[in-house]
């Protein structure tokens, strides 16, 4: 099957081949025009932008605390209406069938879930597997567990600890390593309730910084592409900018990425003692080449906050909104936090909302800097549309400030601030990047030998409505949506490594789990045919 | 059950694909189907699906049971741990109230071990009890695990717990509980209290419970175990959950899910006829309750369900097959490998082969 697509404005600055030009497709992926090659299907795309698909590199979509997210609110009393608004998560896309659909009306073909638990990673793959259309990935947590702390509070060799990293991510079929307040989930449960990069796991005496630098080492070491995804300490509290920049200040040479960086961009300055660093965490990114982000950006509205970094969740209980939450005291990383919150108009939720887009707009390269929500953290990624035309649109930002708490605003940068994120740095944030940062070498740009997932979007003056329903998105070559409605499903993978295991590694493991648990590793390992997809894995390489 | 039939309509054996076929079109000409289940992950997956496809309500077997705990985590949260941190961690245990027989072989093996984490104090057990409960089969735990009692004269479950708050918040009151003081002793000494409960218990108790740990979280730490009174319905409770947002009791009726655990709870609907198709799946082989409405069995039996238009014979996952379940031994999925393979049908496959025949021939999209 040969597909043409035919006259449209192609934003690929991977390639550097921006422009009106066509784009054929065989087989599933992108191949240059064929001489006197006739199609076989063709779609007219003029007037419209073909970008490669979107990849989200930072979304809670699936696995053991999303789901108990669902558990604590079906919202019961709104039982005769499918998902009325204004009760929480109305605008989510709730369960794994409406997620994929949703991403996938968007333009988006590659979604990361950022925090599986790797005891529980087959709950986790089970709710992937059934995510229609899109392909995912997951990144597993690790830093809060007995066996990473204890290895290095017997300072065993970083062999030992690359391979049991290694294993985690073979074993878990990861795409990543994540570290979420590093000790922090650990210390709590010695009834530590506050934890700082520089403070110590009381059961093993290390910081939360060592931890860091020791994965942050690991993960580069073993080749993984993507560098350690960070969830700061301090998240969500005033001055957390002190914690977020010394963060930044440790990376010493290394890649690092932070997640959701908004979440940690306050001061203590004004008359209430929460004020926007905005602008001084975006001169220290763009000062730090070895730096990353993602903005977990604020919009406002009903959402639920979903995190493992359960220490953070038990002092956030009070906002619960509505009064209903649970907290887990998990196994090692499997631990969390499930409290629902309601971003509003106020002087708090107004200088989230500013901070984040101060982020996003005065970070100068958008190699560096992604598009997220934090979803549903910061709000539903059905909230994506919105933002993108507060990016692209300084008129837009002007007009829903006027919306807000001025006071908030008053103490932010972002009135002075009036970039426009254009197509092509869009495409970069939300494709090129994405991908180079995930080592995801077949997509993210639209060469030949790309895989062909396309998402074409029709001009129009509504920037939001020409991100929320996409005219045409090509998975794997195959039409899956058409003017904004899915009309295909089909099943994506999950992209995973595979580092070999060291079998000395597995031998511990299997006597670790008898001598800890009780129970045998098989307890906690499984085989791909548990998912009952066909082929639900496939494979990226590590650097060699 | 090599060589035997697999498959009945009324009461005579069929190949598979007839049964399939006749269920096919029972499933068309039916108003209102509802499937009441009782499966692996992989089976619930395909009857939630098929049941998306035909409109229809579902429900797990133990749905009274299964909607008594959802309710708890829905109306208001809890704190919860894990049997992996219990056993790691809790130098502590306290048990609420009944705690079903299944889950005995966990708690007799926690006995046996003792923390390797925390204060790394011996293991130390208490019972809250309640005098009005039913006697329970608790008789080998309790010579095992030795627990002190803690109840009140004439007090149930309710007010042992709301006392036993009460008193640890320093609060007055007439009466007192057996071994209170030796409770408090121990919870000064242990850094993390485990509470274990199963949701056999009614929502207040568990609500006051849950207010009892969150009490304790105030100044120290503590948390609580909860062992689903049925691994299976809370597995199926999950897979629910990440497949339309909801748990069980919820219906297709509108073609987009709706959860509402009185009007979709199967069994009632059976009772009272306002289902008019009762597909019934279960991979233990239980018995449906008798209805006067359409029946169809699909389960692990040897002979057909008696008042049933078509039985099919069904495999159990980790005996007949492989498959996934949950486990509270660690809280979450694992995969189950067939103990003794046989040529029964996994539940998924042939509701996968009903779909099939459907008018549209759309596979299930699990």
């Amino acid at each position: 099957m040969l597909i043409r697509l035919v006259g449209g404005d192609v934003i690929d600055p991977v390639n550097g081949t921006s422009g009106r030009r066509d784009l054929w497709i065989r087989d599933g992926v992108i191949v240059e025009a064929p001489e006197g090659g006739a199609a076989d299907e063709t779609h007219d795309v003029s007037g419209c932008i073909v970008m490669a698909g979107a990849i989200d590199i930072h979304s809670h979509i699936g696995g053991g605390n999303v789901n108990t997210a669902r558990l604590l609110l079906p919202e019961q009393h709104a039982a005769h209406q499918p998902r009325p608004a204004n009760t929480p998560l109305s605008s989510a896309g709730w369960s794994t069938y409406q997620t994929g659909c949703l991403y996938a009306q968007m333009g988006f073909t590659t979604v990361v879930e950022p925090a599986m638990a790797p005891s529980t990673a087959l709950h986790t793959h089970l709710e992937l597997a059934d995510i229609p259309i899109i392909d995912k990935a997951t990144l597993a947590i690790l830093g809060n567990d007995d066996f990473t702390l204890s290895l290095l509070r017997d300072e065993k060799s970083t062999a030992m600890l690359d391979d049991y990293v290694a294993w985690i991510v073979a074993s878990s079929r990861a795409l990543g390593v994540k570290v979420i307040n590093a000790g922090a989930a650990a210390a709590f449960k010695d009834n530590v309730r506050s934890f700082s990069f520089d403070d110590v796991v009381p059961e093993y005496g290390l910081t939360s910084r060592s931890i860091v630098k020791a994965l942050q080492a690991s993960v580069t070491r073993l080749g993984i592409p993507h560098p350690l995804h960070v969830h700061c300490n301090n998240l969500g509290i005033a001055g957390s900018a002190d914690t977020a920049a010394a963060t930044i200040a440790a990376t010493e040479g290394t890649p690092l990425h932070l997640a959701h960086l908004q979440f940690y961009g306050y001061g203590t300055e004004g008359k209430r003692k929460f004020s926007s660093e905005a602008a001084r965490l975006a001169e220290l990114v763009n000062g730090n080449p070895d730096v990353t982000i993602d903005i977990g950006q604020v919009m406002f509205g009903q959402t639920v906050t979903i995190s493992s970094d359960v220490m953070r969740q038990f002092s956030a209980l009070g906002n619960a909104n509505p009064k209903k939450s649970v907290i887990i005291d998990g196994d090692g990383n499997s631990g969390g936090g499930i409290v629902p919150y309601r971003y509003k108009h106020d002087y708090y939720g107004s200088l989230q909302w500013a901070v984040g887009l101060e982020l996003f707009l005065l970070i100068t390269d958008p190699w560096r800097v992604f598009f997220t929500t934090d979803h549903p953290n910061g709000a539903p990624f059905t909230a994506y549309p919105e933002l993108f035309e507060l990016l692209m649109s300084a008129e837009a930002r002007d007009a829903k400030a006027t919306e807000l708490n001025a006071g908030a605003l008053e103490l932010t940068t972002l009135a002075s601030v009036r970039r426009e994120y254009t197509f092509e740095e869009i495409a970069i944030m939300t494709r090129a990047a994405p991908a180079k940062l995930l080592g995801l070498k077949d997509r993210g740009h639209l060469a030949a030998g790309a895989i062909a997932d396309i998402a074409v979007y029709r001009r129009g003056k509504d920037i939001a409505k020409m991100f929320r329903e996409a005219a045409l998105v090509f998975k794997n070559g195959e039409v899956v949506v058409k003017n904004g409605k899915v009309t295909k499903y089909r099943w994506g993978k999950a992209l995973r490594l595979n580092p070999p295991a060291d079998k000395a590694m597995v031998k511990r493991m299997r006597d670790y789990h008898d001598e800890r648990y009780g129970l045998s590793l098989e307890w906690f390992t499984f085989a791909d045919t548990a998912i009952a997809r066909e082929e639900p894995f496939a494979e990226v390489s590590c650097k060699s | 059950m090599r060589n035997m039939s697999v498959a009945w309509i009324g009461s005579q054996p069929v190949s598979l694909m007839d049964a399939i076929q006749n269920v096919a079109k029972l499933l068309v000409s039916s108003r209102c189907p509802v499937f009441t289940i009782d499966a692996d992950v992989h089976g619930t997956r395909s009857a939630i699906a098929l049941a998306e496809r035909v409109g229809g309500a579902f429900d797990h077997i133990h749905g009274d049971t299964l909607a008594r705990e959802v309710a708890l985590f829905a109306d208001q949260g809890a704190m919860i741990t894990t049997p992996g941190e219990t056993r790691r961690r809790s130098s502590l245990v306290v048990l609420v109230g009944d705690i079903p027989v299944a889950h005995h072989e966990l708690l007799l093996h926690l006995a046996g071990s003792n923390p390797d984490l925390g204060d790394r104090n011996k293991r130390v057990w208490f019972h809250v009890e309640g005098a009005l409960e039913p006697p329970s089969d608790a008789g080998r735990l309790h010579r095992k695990l030795r627990p002190v009692a803690i109840g009140g004269e004439g007090l149930g479950l309710s007010g042992v717990l709301a006392a036993l708050r009460a008193d640890l918040l320093g609060r007055n009151q007439t009466g007192s509980l057996a071994n209170v003081d030796r409770l408090k002793s121990a919870l000064g000494k242990s850094r993390f209290p485990v509470f274990v409960f199963s949701g056999a218990m009614n929502s207040p108790d568990l609500a006051m419970l849950q207010g009892l740990v969150a009490d304790l979280n105030k100044q120290g730490r503590a948390s609580s175990l909860f062992l689903p009174t049925d691994d299976d319905a809370w597995g199926t409770a999950l897979t629910s959950l990440w497949m339309t947002g909801f748990p069980p009791r919820t219906g297709f009726s509108d073609s987009l899910p709706s959860y509402d655990p009185v009007r979709w709870d199967t069994q009632r609907m059976v009772r009272d006829k306002e289902a008019d198709l009762h597909v019934w799946v279960s991979a233990r082989g239980t018995m449906p309750p008798k209805g006067r409405i359409g029946l169809v069995s699909l389960s692990r039996t040897e002979k057909r369900t008696e008042g049933a238009a078509v039985t099919i014979s069904v495999g159990r996952a980790g005996v007949d097959h492989d498959g996934v379940a949950f486990s509270s031994r660690i809280g979450t999925f694992h995969s189950l490998t067939a103990s003794a393979p046989s040529e029964l049908p996994s539940i998924a496959s042939v509701l996968q082969q009903l779909a099939l025949v459907f008018p549209g021939r759309m596979g299930l999209p699990c």
